[in-house]
Protein backbone atom coordinates (compact mmCIF):
# COMPACT_ATOMS: atom_id res chain seq x y z
CA UNK A 1 0.00 0.00 0.00
CA UNK A 2 1.56 3.34 -1.05
CA UNK A 3 1.47 6.59 0.93
CA UNK A 4 -1.37 8.04 -1.14
CA UNK A 5 -3.53 5.01 -0.44
CA UNK A 6 -2.77 5.14 3.30
CA UNK A 7 -3.84 8.81 3.39
CA UNK A 8 -6.98 7.98 1.39
CA UNK A 9 -7.96 5.17 3.74
CA UNK A 10 -7.49 7.47 6.71
CA UNK A 11 -9.66 10.10 4.98
CA UNK A 12 -12.38 7.50 4.34
CA UNK A 13 -12.44 6.54 8.03
CA UNK A 14 -12.82 10.19 8.98
CA UNK A 15 -15.51 10.81 6.33
CA UNK A 16 -17.45 7.82 7.69
CA UNK A 17 -17.22 9.55 11.09
CA UNK A 18 -18.84 12.66 9.48
CA UNK A 19 -15.67 14.73 9.29
CA UNK A 20 -16.51 17.51 6.80
CA UNK A 21 -12.89 18.57 6.48
CA UNK A 22 -11.80 15.08 5.48
CA UNK A 23 -14.62 14.98 2.92
CA UNK A 24 -13.46 18.29 1.44
CA UNK A 25 -9.92 16.91 1.20
CA UNK A 26 -11.15 13.71 -0.45
CA UNK A 27 -13.01 15.80 -3.02
CA UNK A 28 -10.01 18.02 -3.68
CA UNK A 29 -7.83 14.94 -4.24
CA UNK A 30 -10.20 12.74 -6.26
CA UNK A 31 -12.80 15.14 -7.67
CA UNK A 32 -10.76 16.09 -10.79
CA UNK A 33 -9.95 12.50 -11.81
CA UNK A 34 -13.52 11.41 -11.12
CA UNK A 35 -14.79 14.27 -13.29
CA UNK A 36 -12.28 13.25 -15.98
CA UNK A 37 -13.68 9.70 -16.00
CA UNK A 38 -17.28 10.97 -16.02
CA UNK A 39 -16.51 13.29 -18.91
CA UNK A 40 -14.78 10.45 -20.77
CA UNK A 41 -17.92 8.31 -20.42
CA UNK A 42 -20.64 10.93 -20.82
CA UNK A 43 -19.01 13.43 -23.13
CA UNK A 44 -21.12 16.35 -21.83
CA UNK A 45 -19.53 18.62 -19.24
CA UNK A 46 -22.79 19.73 -17.56
CA UNK A 47 -24.01 16.18 -17.15
CA UNK A 48 -20.61 15.00 -15.93
CA UNK A 49 -20.53 17.69 -13.22
CA UNK A 50 -24.07 16.76 -12.21
CA UNK A 51 -23.09 13.11 -11.80
CA UNK A 52 -19.94 14.17 -9.94
CA UNK A 53 -22.16 15.81 -7.32
CA UNK A 54 -24.28 12.66 -7.09
CA UNK A 55 -21.17 10.51 -6.68
CA UNK A 56 -19.76 12.60 -3.85
CA UNK A 57 -23.16 12.81 -2.20
CA UNK A 58 -23.11 9.00 -2.22
CA UNK A 59 -19.57 9.00 -0.84
CA UNK A 60 -20.65 11.32 2.00
CA UNK A 61 -23.79 9.32 2.77
CA UNK A 62 -22.32 5.82 2.38
CA UNK A 63 -18.68 6.13 3.43
CA UNK A 64 -19.36 3.63 6.19
CA UNK A 65 -20.14 1.01 3.52
CA UNK A 66 -16.71 1.30 1.94
CA UNK A 67 -14.92 -2.07 2.14
CA UNK A 68 -11.15 -1.66 2.18
CA UNK A 69 -10.64 -5.34 1.30
CA UNK A 70 -12.43 -4.98 -2.00
CA UNK A 71 -10.92 -1.75 -3.33
CA UNK A 72 -8.90 1.35 -2.61
CA UNK A 73 -10.87 4.52 -1.76
CA UNK A 74 -9.97 5.93 -5.18
CA UNK A 75 -11.10 2.69 -6.86
CA UNK A 76 -14.36 2.76 -4.91
CA UNK A 77 -15.10 6.37 -5.91
CA UNK A 78 -14.14 5.78 -9.56
CA UNK A 79 -16.28 2.65 -9.80
CA UNK A 80 -19.25 4.47 -8.23
CA UNK A 81 -18.76 7.19 -10.83
CA UNK A 82 -18.43 4.71 -13.70
CA UNK A 83 -21.52 2.84 -12.63
CA UNK A 84 -23.63 6.00 -12.38
CA UNK A 85 -22.32 7.37 -15.67
CA UNK A 86 -23.00 4.10 -17.51
CA UNK A 87 -26.53 4.08 -16.10
CA UNK A 88 -27.02 7.56 -17.53
CA UNK A 89 -25.49 6.53 -20.83
CA UNK A 90 -27.81 3.55 -21.15
CA UNK A 91 -30.84 5.75 -20.46
CA UNK A 92 -29.86 8.19 -23.14
CA UNK A 93 -31.23 8.02 -26.63
CA UNK A 94 -28.61 6.23 -28.69
CA UNK A 95 -28.75 8.96 -31.31
CA UNK A 96 -27.57 11.42 -28.66
CA UNK A 97 -24.60 9.33 -27.73
CA UNK A 98 -21.49 11.38 -28.24
CA UNK A 99 -18.91 10.65 -30.86
CA UNK A 100 -16.10 8.64 -29.44
CA UNK A 101 -13.02 10.58 -28.59
CA UNK A 102 -9.51 9.31 -28.46
CA UNK A 103 -8.38 8.03 -25.11
CA UNK A 104 -5.86 10.79 -24.56
CA UNK A 105 -8.09 13.56 -25.83
CA UNK A 106 -10.83 13.33 -23.20
CA UNK A 107 -11.21 16.20 -20.77
CA UNK A 108 -9.17 19.28 -20.25
CA UNK A 109 -5.86 18.50 -18.66
CA UNK A 110 -5.18 20.57 -15.59
CA UNK A 111 -1.78 21.97 -14.93
CA UNK A 112 0.25 20.00 -12.38
CA UNK A 113 0.38 21.89 -9.09
CA UNK A 114 2.33 20.64 -6.08
CA UNK A 115 4.01 17.31 -5.51
CA UNK A 116 0.75 15.40 -5.24
CA UNK A 117 -0.33 16.27 -8.78
CA UNK A 118 3.15 15.51 -9.98
CA UNK A 119 2.98 12.05 -8.41
CA UNK A 120 -0.46 11.51 -9.98
CA UNK A 121 0.86 12.56 -13.34
CA UNK A 122 3.83 10.24 -12.97
CA UNK A 123 1.58 7.29 -12.12
CA UNK A 124 -0.68 8.15 -15.02
CA UNK A 125 2.30 8.22 -17.32
CA UNK A 126 3.36 4.78 -16.06
CA UNK A 127 -0.09 3.27 -16.57
CA UNK A 128 -0.47 4.88 -19.99
CA UNK A 129 2.87 3.35 -20.83
CA UNK A 130 1.63 -0.04 -19.59
CA UNK A 131 -1.36 0.34 -21.88
CA UNK A 132 1.09 0.65 -24.73
CA UNK A 133 1.75 -3.09 -24.54
CA UNK A 134 -1.80 -3.74 -25.71
CA UNK A 135 -2.52 -4.01 -29.39
CA UNK A 136 -4.85 -1.24 -30.66
CA UNK A 137 -7.64 -3.82 -31.09
CA UNK A 138 -7.24 -5.18 -27.57
CA UNK A 139 -7.18 -1.70 -26.11
CA UNK A 140 -10.24 -0.64 -28.12
CA UNK A 141 -12.28 -3.63 -26.90
CA UNK A 142 -11.32 -3.02 -23.27
CA UNK A 143 -12.10 0.69 -23.54
CA UNK A 144 -15.50 0.02 -25.14
CA UNK A 145 -16.37 -2.30 -22.25
CA UNK A 146 -15.02 -0.02 -19.54
CA UNK A 147 -15.99 3.44 -20.76
CA UNK A 148 -19.17 2.61 -22.65
CA UNK A 149 -20.37 -0.37 -20.64
CA UNK A 150 -20.65 -2.63 -23.71
CA UNK A 151 -20.73 -6.40 -23.40
CA UNK A 152 -18.88 -8.91 -25.58
CA UNK A 153 -21.84 -9.19 -27.93
CA UNK A 154 -22.37 -5.44 -28.18
CA UNK A 155 -18.67 -4.84 -28.87
CA UNK A 156 -18.70 -7.50 -31.61
CA UNK A 157 -21.71 -5.74 -33.18
CA UNK A 158 -20.13 -2.30 -32.84
CA UNK A 159 -16.83 -3.38 -34.38
CA UNK A 160 -18.45 -5.84 -36.79
CA UNK A 161 -15.98 -8.42 -35.52
CA UNK A 162 -16.57 -12.12 -34.68
CA UNK A 163 -17.69 -12.65 -31.07
CA UNK A 164 -14.88 -15.12 -30.36
CA UNK A 165 -12.30 -12.60 -31.56
CA UNK A 166 -13.68 -9.93 -29.22
CA UNK A 167 -13.61 -12.34 -26.28
CA UNK A 168 -10.01 -13.33 -26.88
CA UNK A 169 -8.93 -9.70 -27.40
CA UNK A 170 -10.41 -8.77 -24.02
CA UNK A 171 -8.91 -11.79 -22.24
CA UNK A 172 -5.44 -11.28 -23.74
CA UNK A 173 -5.63 -7.53 -23.23
CA UNK A 174 -6.62 -7.79 -19.57
CA UNK A 175 -3.83 -10.29 -18.92
CA UNK A 176 -1.26 -8.06 -20.65
CA UNK A 177 -2.50 -5.08 -18.66
CA UNK A 178 -2.09 -7.06 -15.45
CA UNK A 179 1.47 -8.04 -16.34
CA UNK A 180 2.45 -4.52 -17.39
CA UNK A 181 0.97 -2.95 -14.26
CA UNK A 182 2.66 -5.53 -12.01
CA UNK A 183 6.00 -4.84 -13.72
CA UNK A 184 5.57 -1.07 -13.26
CA UNK A 185 4.55 -1.38 -9.64
CA UNK B 1 -23.75 -24.94 -8.33
CA UNK B 2 -20.01 -25.58 -8.58
CA UNK B 3 -17.43 -23.66 -6.55
CA UNK B 4 -14.49 -25.30 -8.34
CA UNK B 5 -12.27 -22.64 -9.83
CA UNK B 6 -11.89 -24.21 -13.28
CA UNK B 7 -9.71 -22.86 -16.12
CA UNK B 8 -12.93 -21.71 -17.79
CA UNK B 9 -13.86 -19.62 -14.74
CA UNK B 10 -10.31 -18.26 -14.74
CA UNK B 11 -10.90 -17.16 -18.35
CA UNK B 12 -14.27 -15.58 -17.67
CA UNK B 13 -13.19 -13.65 -14.58
CA UNK B 14 -11.36 -10.69 -16.25
CA UNK B 15 -14.28 -10.04 -18.60
CA UNK B 16 -16.68 -10.33 -15.65
CA UNK B 17 -14.68 -7.73 -13.70
CA UNK B 18 -14.79 -5.52 -16.79
CA UNK B 19 -18.58 -5.95 -17.05
CA UNK B 20 -18.29 -7.43 -20.54
CA UNK B 21 -19.97 -10.79 -19.90
CA UNK B 22 -23.52 -11.33 -21.05
CA UNK B 23 -26.00 -14.14 -21.68
CA UNK B 24 -25.12 -17.66 -20.55
CA UNK B 25 -21.56 -16.74 -19.60
CA UNK B 26 -22.78 -14.04 -17.22
CA UNK B 27 -25.28 -16.44 -15.65
CA UNK B 28 -22.61 -19.12 -15.33
CA UNK B 29 -20.23 -16.69 -13.61
CA UNK B 30 -22.91 -15.32 -11.27
CA UNK B 31 -23.94 -18.82 -10.25
CA UNK B 32 -20.32 -19.72 -9.63
CA UNK B 33 -19.73 -16.61 -7.50
CA UNK B 34 -22.94 -17.26 -5.57
CA UNK B 35 -21.31 -20.57 -4.57
CA UNK B 36 -18.68 -18.57 -2.67
CA UNK B 37 -15.48 -19.33 -4.66
CA UNK B 38 -12.55 -18.18 -2.52
CA UNK B 39 -10.17 -17.85 -5.47
CA UNK B 40 -12.58 -15.55 -7.31
CA UNK B 41 -13.05 -13.55 -4.13
CA UNK B 42 -9.28 -13.11 -4.01
CA UNK B 43 -8.83 -12.30 -7.70
CA UNK B 44 -11.75 -9.97 -8.33
CA UNK B 45 -10.30 -7.04 -6.33
CA UNK B 46 -7.03 -7.47 -8.23
CA UNK B 47 -8.78 -7.19 -11.60
CA UNK B 48 -10.79 -4.26 -10.27
CA UNK B 49 -7.52 -2.67 -9.15
CA UNK B 50 -6.24 -2.94 -12.73
CA UNK B 51 -9.41 -1.30 -13.98
CA UNK B 52 -8.97 1.45 -11.42
CA UNK B 53 -5.57 2.11 -12.95
CA UNK B 54 -7.16 2.11 -16.39
CA UNK B 55 -9.67 4.74 -15.22
CA UNK B 56 -6.83 6.73 -13.71
CA UNK B 57 -5.21 7.17 -17.12
CA UNK B 58 -7.94 9.66 -17.99
CA UNK B 59 -6.84 13.28 -17.73
CA UNK B 60 -8.26 14.93 -14.58
CA UNK B 61 -10.64 17.83 -15.10
CA UNK B 62 -11.04 20.57 -12.51
CA UNK B 63 -14.68 20.75 -11.36
CA UNK B 64 -16.42 24.10 -11.78
CA UNK B 65 -16.62 26.42 -8.78
CA UNK B 66 -20.35 25.79 -8.61
CA UNK B 67 -19.92 22.03 -8.45
CA UNK B 68 -17.12 22.39 -5.93
CA UNK B 69 -19.24 24.67 -3.74
CA UNK B 70 -22.22 22.35 -3.94
CA UNK B 71 -20.22 19.25 -3.10
CA UNK B 72 -18.47 20.92 -0.18
CA UNK B 73 -21.79 22.21 1.15
CA UNK B 74 -22.93 18.57 1.38
CA UNK B 75 -20.67 18.13 4.37
CA UNK B 76 -21.23 21.60 5.78
CA UNK B 77 -18.03 23.03 4.28
CA UNK B 78 -17.79 26.49 2.83
CA UNK B 79 -15.28 27.02 0.03
CA UNK B 80 -12.94 29.85 1.03
CA UNK B 81 -10.91 31.71 -1.59
CA UNK B 82 -7.23 31.74 -0.72
CA UNK B 83 -5.80 35.27 -0.29
CA UNK B 84 -2.12 36.22 -0.23
CA UNK B 85 -0.95 37.22 3.28
CA UNK B 86 -0.58 41.01 3.77
CA UNK B 87 2.84 42.46 4.48
CA UNK B 88 3.55 43.51 8.04
CA UNK B 89 5.60 46.49 6.93
CA UNK B 90 3.62 49.66 7.70
CA UNK B 91 5.17 51.61 4.88
CA UNK B 92 3.65 49.21 2.38
CA UNK B 93 0.31 48.96 4.16
CA UNK B 94 -1.66 51.43 2.08
CA UNK B 95 -0.28 50.18 -1.22
CA UNK B 96 -0.80 46.57 -0.19
CA UNK B 97 -4.34 47.36 0.97
CA UNK B 98 -5.09 49.12 -2.29
CA UNK B 99 -3.73 46.18 -4.28
CA UNK B 100 -5.69 43.71 -2.21
CA UNK B 101 -8.89 45.78 -2.54
CA UNK B 102 -8.36 46.16 -6.27
CA UNK B 103 -7.64 42.48 -6.52
CA UNK B 104 -10.76 41.64 -4.57
CA UNK B 105 -12.83 43.95 -6.75
CA UNK B 106 -11.48 42.37 -9.94
CA UNK B 107 -11.86 38.91 -8.43
CA UNK B 108 -15.41 39.79 -7.42
CA UNK B 109 -16.42 41.06 -10.84
CA UNK B 110 -14.69 38.16 -12.59
CA UNK B 111 -16.26 35.79 -10.11
CA UNK B 112 -19.69 37.26 -10.74
CA UNK B 113 -19.25 37.02 -14.49
CA UNK B 114 -18.00 33.45 -14.13
CA UNK B 115 -20.82 32.64 -11.74
CA UNK B 116 -23.38 34.16 -14.12
CA UNK B 117 -21.96 32.10 -16.97
CA UNK B 118 -22.03 28.96 -14.80
CA UNK B 119 -25.57 29.76 -13.68
CA UNK B 120 -26.67 30.30 -17.28
CA UNK B 121 -25.12 27.01 -18.31
CA UNK B 122 -26.61 25.27 -15.28
CA UNK B 123 -30.04 26.78 -16.02
CA UNK B 124 -29.88 25.62 -19.64
CA UNK B 125 -28.82 22.18 -18.54
CA UNK B 126 -31.65 22.03 -15.98
CA UNK B 127 -34.18 23.29 -18.54
CA UNK B 128 -33.04 20.61 -21.01
CA UNK B 129 -33.30 17.98 -18.27
CA UNK B 130 -36.76 19.27 -17.31
CA UNK B 131 -37.88 19.11 -20.97
CA UNK B 132 -36.49 15.59 -21.26
CA UNK B 133 -38.31 14.52 -18.11
CA UNK B 134 -41.51 16.17 -19.33
CA UNK B 135 -41.25 14.25 -22.58
CA UNK B 136 -40.69 11.07 -20.61
CA UNK B 137 -43.72 11.84 -18.44
CA UNK B 138 -45.81 12.41 -21.58
CA UNK B 139 -44.63 9.14 -23.12
CA UNK B 140 -45.27 7.28 -19.86
CA UNK B 141 -48.71 8.89 -19.43
CA UNK B 142 -49.66 7.87 -22.92
CA UNK B 143 -48.33 4.36 -22.24
CA UNK B 144 -50.30 4.18 -18.97
CA UNK B 145 -53.45 5.29 -20.85
CA UNK B 146 -52.88 2.63 -23.49
CA UNK B 147 -52.31 -0.03 -20.85
CA UNK B 148 -55.49 1.03 -19.02
CA UNK B 149 -57.51 0.68 -22.23
CA UNK B 150 -55.91 -2.71 -22.86
CA UNK B 151 -56.65 -3.75 -19.27
CA UNK B 152 -60.30 -2.73 -19.69
CA UNK B 153 -60.49 -4.62 -22.98
CA UNK B 154 -58.90 -7.66 -21.35
CA UNK B 155 -61.40 -7.45 -18.47
CA UNK B 156 -64.26 -7.19 -20.93
CA UNK B 157 -62.93 -10.19 -22.89
CA UNK B 158 -62.59 -12.21 -19.68
CA UNK B 159 -66.20 -11.32 -18.72
CA UNK B 160 -67.39 -12.29 -22.22
CA UNK B 161 -65.48 -15.59 -22.01
CA UNK B 162 -67.04 -16.33 -18.58
CA UNK B 163 -70.50 -15.51 -19.95
CA UNK B 164 -69.97 -17.83 -22.92
CA UNK B 165 -68.65 -20.58 -20.65
CA UNK B 166 -71.80 -20.28 -18.50
CA UNK B 167 -73.93 -20.41 -21.65
CA UNK B 168 -72.08 -23.52 -22.84
CA UNK B 169 -72.65 -25.09 -19.43
CA UNK B 170 -76.41 -24.33 -19.62
CA UNK B 171 -76.58 -25.68 -23.18
CA UNK B 172 -74.69 -28.83 -22.15
CA UNK B 173 -77.16 -29.42 -19.34
CA UNK B 174 -80.07 -28.77 -21.71
CA UNK B 175 -78.59 -31.17 -24.27
CA UNK B 176 -78.19 -33.83 -21.57
CA UNK B 177 -81.80 -33.36 -20.55
CA UNK B 178 -83.02 -33.56 -24.17
CA UNK B 179 -80.94 -36.70 -24.78
CA UNK B 180 -82.50 -38.32 -21.70
CA UNK B 181 -85.96 -37.32 -22.94
CA UNK B 182 -85.26 -38.73 -26.40
CA UNK B 183 -84.06 -42.03 -24.91
CA UNK B 184 -87.13 -42.14 -22.70
CA UNK B 185 -89.43 -41.31 -25.63
CA UNK B 186 -87.84 -44.11 -27.69
CA UNK B 187 -88.36 -46.55 -24.85
CA UNK B 188 -91.97 -45.37 -24.44
CA UNK B 189 -92.49 -45.78 -28.14
CA UNK B 190 -91.20 -49.35 -27.97
CA UNK B 191 -93.93 -50.06 -25.39
CA UNK B 192 -96.67 -48.44 -27.47
CA UNK B 193 -95.71 -49.43 -31.00
CA UNK B 194 -96.18 -53.18 -30.64
CA UNK B 195 -99.00 -55.60 -31.45
CA UNK B 196 -101.23 -56.68 -28.59
CA UNK B 197 -100.89 -53.51 -26.51
CA UNK B 198 -103.77 -53.22 -24.10
CA UNK B 199 -105.08 -49.89 -22.88
CA UNK B 200 -107.08 -49.11 -19.77
CA UNK B 201 -108.74 -45.74 -19.00
CA UNK B 202 -108.77 -44.60 -15.36
CA UNK B 203 -111.40 -42.21 -13.95
CA UNK B 204 -111.22 -39.85 -10.96
CA UNK B 205 -112.69 -40.90 -7.64
CA UNK B 206 -113.50 -39.30 -4.27
CA UNK B 207 -111.11 -36.40 -3.61
CA UNK B 208 -110.24 -35.95 -7.35
CA UNK B 209 -113.41 -36.49 -9.40
CA UNK B 210 -112.09 -34.53 -12.42
CA UNK B 211 -108.85 -36.52 -12.67
CA UNK B 212 -108.15 -38.94 -15.55
CA UNK B 213 -105.58 -41.47 -16.51
CA UNK B 214 -104.72 -44.34 -18.77
CA UNK B 215 -102.29 -47.23 -19.02
CA UNK B 216 -100.81 -49.06 -21.98
CA UNK B 217 -99.60 -52.57 -21.25
CA UNK B 218 -97.25 -54.46 -23.57
CA UNK B 219 -97.51 -58.14 -22.59
CA UNK B 220 -94.61 -59.19 -24.80
CA UNK B 221 -92.11 -56.90 -22.99
CA UNK B 222 -93.99 -57.09 -19.67
CA UNK B 223 -93.95 -53.35 -19.39
CA UNK B 224 -96.55 -50.60 -19.13
CA UNK B 225 -96.89 -46.84 -19.49
CA UNK B 226 -99.14 -44.83 -17.20
CA UNK B 227 -100.29 -41.22 -17.71
CA UNK B 228 -102.30 -39.12 -15.22
CA UNK B 229 -104.01 -35.75 -15.72
CA UNK B 230 -105.57 -33.15 -13.40
CA UNK B 231 -104.52 -34.75 -10.13
CA UNK B 232 -104.14 -32.30 -7.21
CA UNK B 233 -100.64 -31.60 -5.86
CA UNK B 234 -99.90 -33.46 -2.60
CA UNK B 235 -98.15 -32.23 0.55
CA UNK B 236 -94.48 -33.31 0.90
CA UNK B 237 -95.19 -36.17 3.29
CA UNK B 238 -97.63 -37.81 0.82
CA UNK B 239 -97.18 -39.53 -2.56
CA UNK B 240 -99.30 -41.10 -5.26
CA UNK B 241 -98.88 -44.86 -5.71
CA UNK B 242 -99.94 -46.83 -8.82
CA UNK B 243 -101.31 -50.35 -8.45
CA UNK B 244 -102.44 -53.09 -10.77
CA UNK B 245 -104.72 -55.81 -9.46
CA UNK B 246 -103.93 -59.28 -10.74
CA UNK B 247 -105.65 -62.43 -9.48
CA UNK B 248 -107.44 -60.32 -6.90
CA UNK B 249 -104.23 -58.98 -5.34
CA UNK B 250 -102.91 -55.38 -5.62
CA UNK B 251 -99.29 -55.12 -6.81
CA UNK B 252 -97.39 -51.83 -6.46
CA UNK B 253 -96.21 -50.39 -9.82
CA UNK B 254 -94.34 -47.46 -8.24
CA UNK B 255 -94.90 -44.03 -6.73
CA UNK B 256 -95.07 -40.70 -8.52
CA UNK B 257 -95.67 -36.97 -8.04
CA UNK B 258 -97.52 -34.59 -10.34
CA UNK B 259 -96.27 -31.39 -11.95
CA UNK B 260 -97.83 -27.94 -11.47
CA UNK B 261 -100.55 -28.79 -14.00
CA UNK B 262 -101.44 -32.05 -12.22
CA UNK B 263 -99.76 -34.27 -14.82
CA UNK B 264 -97.56 -37.32 -14.34
CA UNK B 265 -96.23 -40.32 -16.21
CA UNK B 266 -94.71 -43.55 -15.04
CA UNK B 267 -93.04 -46.40 -16.82
CA UNK B 268 -93.45 -49.86 -15.30
CA UNK B 269 -90.95 -52.59 -16.24
CA UNK B 270 -90.44 -56.24 -15.33
CA UNK B 271 -94.10 -56.71 -14.42
CA UNK B 272 -94.78 -60.05 -12.70
CA UNK B 273 -98.06 -60.79 -14.49
CA UNK B 274 -99.51 -58.92 -17.43
CA UNK B 275 -102.04 -61.56 -18.55
CA UNK B 276 -104.31 -61.54 -15.56
CA UNK B 277 -104.55 -57.79 -14.80
CA UNK B 278 -108.07 -56.99 -13.73
CA UNK B 279 -107.78 -53.31 -12.86
CA UNK B 280 -105.44 -50.31 -12.36
CA UNK B 281 -105.74 -47.86 -9.46
CA UNK B 282 -103.98 -44.92 -7.84
CA UNK B 283 -104.02 -44.25 -4.08
CA UNK B 284 -102.62 -41.53 -1.85
CA UNK B 285 -99.96 -43.03 0.47
CA UNK B 286 -97.27 -41.91 2.92
CA UNK B 287 -94.03 -40.63 1.29
CA UNK B 288 -91.93 -43.56 0.02
CA UNK B 289 -94.96 -45.79 -0.71
CA UNK B 290 -96.36 -48.89 0.98
CA UNK B 291 -96.56 -52.59 -0.04
CA UNK B 292 -100.36 -52.67 0.19
CA UNK B 293 -102.79 -49.80 -0.45
CA UNK B 294 -103.89 -47.97 2.73
CA UNK B 295 -105.10 -44.58 1.47
CA UNK B 296 -108.03 -43.26 -0.52
CA UNK B 297 -108.39 -44.27 -4.22
CA UNK B 298 -108.15 -41.24 -6.53
CA UNK B 299 -108.12 -43.06 -9.91
CA UNK B 300 -109.40 -46.43 -10.98
CA UNK B 301 -110.01 -48.27 -14.28
CA UNK B 302 -110.74 -51.80 -15.42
Amino acid sequence: MDERETIDRDLMIRVAARDGGAFARLFEVHGPLTLGVLLRILGARGEAEEVLQEVFLQVWMQADRYDEVRSTPRGWILMLARSRALDRLRRRDSSRRREETAFEEAGEAIPPVGTERLETLERRRQVTSALGVLSPDQRRCIELAFFEGLTHTQIAERLEAPLGTVKSRILLGMNKLRQALSADA
Amino acid sequence: MSTTHTPRIEELLPAYALGALDGDELREMEEHLAGGCEECRRQLPLWQGDLEELAATVAPVEPSEMTRARVLRLAGNRPVPVLAPASRRTSWWLAAAAIVLLGLAVWGVAGQLHLRKELGSEARSLAAERDRLQRQVEVLSSEVGRLRIEAREAQSLVAERDRLLRQVEVLNREMGRVRTEVVQAKQDLQVLAAPGVQSVALAGLGPAPGAKGHTYVNPSTRSALFYAFDLPTLPDEKTYELWFIAAGKPVSAGTFAVDARGRASLRVDRMSDTQRIEAWAVTVEPRGGVPKPTGAFVLKGT
